[in-house]
């Protein structure tokens, strides 16, 4: 069988209250974005636990978008700005164990923001794209 | 700000010199705190009847101070654990805890998880001469004796350096890992501490740190910081440095060896969840779904999830991590969980500049944030 082109596989953890909207934006306005992102809406970008971000990258996900609001605009007031340092530690720990923290991108994204919401998106594939696939795809052992 | 107290001769139960003198000098002068009903209890370390190790023991018997042990060169849990059942909420009496600065540390961030209360509790500790993990321990006491185990234990510490994790210097057995690259080796976030080190002719002296520990000592007179001191402290200060610059070992590769036995989770003094995530059942894991993970990959390791136990729990405490190695200790796979925890924790500290058990005010990081920080965590180019 021939090797098949390289297509990234992207899961994207997005706030319910700014970057969700933000894509849904996107969406009702028609934007064309790459459809290598799987999004799962969580309620804030401050009450994601890093394992599920760890979890993704183990089982072998290409890289990992999470959206959040404008520091300022947080639903919970400051769910964004602690998600930020939950981020420094995970990156920090992902360096640490010889992985990779670039495969993972925050980003605050509100909800006006359809065109920069794609743009994003077309950014961090274009990124992953040039990292190449997760080593851990195919790593059994983790 | 700390101050020094000479400690009176009447709390002198002993030399100050010498193997015992710290942990006599420590004796005496909790003999007076309990007898003058200051303190209801002890908690410090004790042999055991057989002699083998050393325990933690709650004395409430004068008497029984007699022989505490708190220097001795073995750490078999973290004491902030036991506070942990101890201290859960506050007593009417008072207890004075005998901690190694590691577990000093680990108690007052447990305070700030609310997990200790230290409205009954006082926190004396001493300069720790570090630990060598129990089963290096057990062997050095069976060929030659606790005494000249602990005999020796200090000989290198004040002088001819440190043996190597695993490896065995001349004569004596190796530190633990995490004991080796322990730069907080003082008790300086104690309410009163003994500083011993350095402390040359004139023996070792009270280091009065907060005004609990003023209140309850409630005499003795200033003396000033022996001369020697600073220079000793620097000069194991940089060997420890040396020893954090040694290359690591390659994580994954290690972490093959677990078994997901979990006892690095239970000895940990910070791990406190009643309830822990990495719990299969908390994953929501049934037999299908490891069969469609094997069919994916081809095939997967059994127990799974092993390095998303590790980073898991990393990411969740290495902003509290105080070093103390018992993760490694408890290792029945013998993975250097202490040195890499240690690591781990000090870049992860380092982002916030936060030394945990430093200060009982300083935020735990996870807790707050600052508006402008961290640059480069979101680092959208717009």
């Amino acid at each position: 069988m021939p090797e098949q082109a390289f297509e990234p596989k992207i899961i994207a953890f997005l706030c319910n209250w700014c970057t969700y909207a933000g894509a849904d934006l996107a969406g009702t306005g028609r934007i064309q974005y790459p459809t290598n992102i799987r999004i799962i809406r969580i309620m804030c970008s401050g009450s994601l636990d890093p394992t599920y971000v760890l979890k993704v990258l183990l089982e072998g996900a290409d890289g990992v978008l999470i959206g959040g609001c404008h520091p300022g605009d947080c639903h919970y007031i400051s769910g964004n700005l602690k998600a930020r340092r939950r981020l420094a530690i995970l990156k920090s720990v992902l360096k640490d164990a010889g992985l990779e923290p670039e495969r993972v991108w925050l980003r605050w994204i509100s909800a006006s923001e359809g065109a920069y919401f794609a743009q994003t998106v077309t950014d961090f594939v274009d990124h992953v794209r040039k990292l190449g696939a997760n080593p851990l795809r195919m790593e059994w052992a983790v | 700000m700390s101050s020094m107290v000479q400690l009176s001769e009447s709390s002198k139960a002993g030399s100050a010199r010498g193997p015992q003198g710290p942990a006599a000098l420590l004796a005496g002068l909790l003999r007076e705190l309990l007898e003058r009903g200051a303190v209801a209890a002890v908690l410090a370390p004790k042999p055991t009847p057989a002699g083998t190790t050393v325990t933690q023991v709650l004395i409430a018997d004068p008497e029984q101070l007699d022989g505490i042990d708190p220097l001795a060169p073995v750490q078999m849990v973290n004491a902030a654990h036991i506070l942990r059942e101890l201290a859960r909420e506050p007593l009417e009496q008072k207890i004075a805890a005998v901690l190694r600065p590691c577990e000093v540390r680990a108690t007052i961030e447990l305070a700030k998880l609310k997990q200790v209360s230290l409205d009954s509790v006082v926190l004396i500790s001493h300069d720790c001469p570090g630990v060598h993990d129990l089963n290096v321990y057990l062997d050095a006491v069976a060929g030659s004796g606790a005494e000249a185990v602990r005999e020796r234990r200090l000989a290198e510490l004040l002088g001819e350096g440190e043996a190597g994790g695993g490896k065995k210097s001349a004569g004596g057995a190796a530190l633990r890992n995490a004991c080796r690259q322990c730069m907080h080796f003082t008790g300086d976030s104690a309410d009163l501490s003994l500083a011993w080190i350095g402390a040359g002719e004139s023996g070792a002296l009270l280091e009065v740190h907060t005004d609990k520990g003023r209140e309850l000592l409630g005499r003795g007179a200033e003396a000033p910081a022996p001369a020697g001191r600073a220079e000793s402290l620097e000069r194991i200060r940089a060997q420890r440095l040396a020893a954090q610059g040694e290359e690591p070992e390659e994580l994954l590769t290690v972490l093959e060896r677990c078994i997901r036995c979990y006892n690095c989770r239970e000895v940990c003094p910070i791990c406190y969840c009643k309830e822990c995530l990495m719990k299969p059942e908390k994953m929501g894991y049934s037999p299908e779904r490891y069969l469609r993970r094997a069919q994916k990959k081809g095939l997967i390791k059994m127990p799974v999830d092993t390095v998303l136990y590790h980073l898991t729990r990393m990411n969740h405490m290495a902003s509290s991590c105080v070093a103390c190695g018992l993760c490694e200790q408890a290792c029945p796979m013998d993975i250097p969980l202490g040195s890499i925890f240690a690591r781990v924790g000090r870049n992860v500290q380092a982002l916030f500049d936060y030394v945990p058990g430093r200060s009982l005010e300083e935020e735990l990081p996870v807790t707050t944030f600052k508006e402008d920080e961290l640059p480069g965590v979101e680092d959208a180019k717009r």
